[in-house]
């Protein structure tokens, strides 16, 4: 599966941004649903998902907030801005046109 | 368990500096371990087995840290405006040593004429005046080093930089005095003959730079 985890990697932004517009959410929420999204088969490694909270971050896509728990550590959550829901329509549109050239491409038929 | 856990997740950020951003970090992996840890209970796997595959799941702290850091704004300004900042002051300082340069030319071509000293030395005196003015607001004017985060290489990049930009200020001031001191020593020999003390200047101008290096001292 290396090839579909670097194509998916790729993607980081978009799969966290998609997430992200159903509710706000933690990192570890993020990344289970992943792993069971994919089938058991992808899960991204902790240095790419923080990276990327930090690059969504600071390019205003994404906010976040302490969560109030009561025991234990604070959950750090997240929350999609408007520029991110634009940023992740204009990322869906891009894999849209990369799937349409990649199918085309791979085609066996003329 | 949970304990630790949370003492695992502190080890790893034991070198890291001690930031905001990093303790924020350090919070959210140690959060998301421990729900991970949970959920492999649930699932479950032994107690150590829990830890093990959620400890394992973090990888390497200083992977993480290093990822942090990269990509980060070092400077708030634009390539261009540092180009043209170093441009200006570049110019600024070849006028003012072209300044320095030039200010003994007063002395050496009224001196033979009925203006004589006192006016060759005013308008060198001026020129110096001038040529250090010049290097002093290069100095303040210059584009600022801001710091981007509170970390301690942010810390010593702002002092390194604050230090040179006073280092410098000093070394100009100090140039200026030995070259003001070395044409009055000339001026007032040549003038008065009186070569058997005037050498005194340099001692005075050697006290008087270390009272300039003194105040600067004092400063910091």
């Amino acid at each position: 599966m290396t090839i579909a985890s670097d194509l998916i990697r790729g993607h980081t932004d978009a799969i966290i941004l998609a997430h992200l517009l159903r509710r706000d959410s933690y990192g570890y929420e993020i990344n289970k649903s992943i792993l069971s999204k994919s089938g058991g088969t992808y899960e991204l490694n902790e240095a790419t998902l923080y990276t990327a909270f930090k690059r969504l971050t600071d390019a205003g896509y994404i906010t976040f907030y302490w969560g109030a728990e009561k025991i234990g550590a604070r959950r750090k959550y997240y929350h999609i801005t408007q520029q991110g829901r634009e940023a992740y329509k204009r990322m869906q549109e891009e894999w849209q046109t990369t799937k349409q050239i990649i199918d085309n491409l791979l085609a066996t038929e003329d | 368990m949970e304990e630790k856990l949370r003492i695992y997740v502190e080890s790893l950020f034991e070198t890291a500096p001690k930031t905001m951003q990093i303790i924020e970090l350090r919070e959210e992996i140690l959060q998301n371990t421990i729900d991970k840890y949970h959920d492999l209970l649930a699932e479950g796997k032994s107690e150590e087995a829990a830890f093990n595959i959620a400890v394992a799941g973090i990888g390497d702290a200083r992977e993480l840290i290093a990822a942090l850091g990269r990509g980060r704004d070092f400077m708030r300004y634009t390539k261009e405006e540092i180009v043209q900042d170093n441009r200006r002051s570049g110019l600024l300082l070849a006028i003012a040593i072209m300044l320095y340069i030039l200010s003994v030319l007063p002395v050496i071509i009224l001196a033979d004429t009925r203006y004589e000293e006192p006016l060759g030395v005013c308008i060198m005196l001026i020129m110096v005046a001038i040529a250090t003015g010049i290097i002093v607001y290069r100095a303040k004017t210059r584009l600022r080093y801001d710091k981007q985060d509170e970390t301690i290489v942010e810390d010593f990049k702002e002092w390194k930089h604050e230090t040179n930009e006073r280092k410098s200020l000093y070394k100009a001031i100090d140039a200026a005095v030995w070259a003001v001191t070395i044409a009055l020593y000339f001026l007032i020999s040549f003038s008065t003959g009186a070569w058997y003390v005037t050498w005194v200047i340099f001692l005075i101008a050697t006290a008087i730079t270390n009272i300039i290096k003194a105040c600067f001292d004092l400063k910091k």
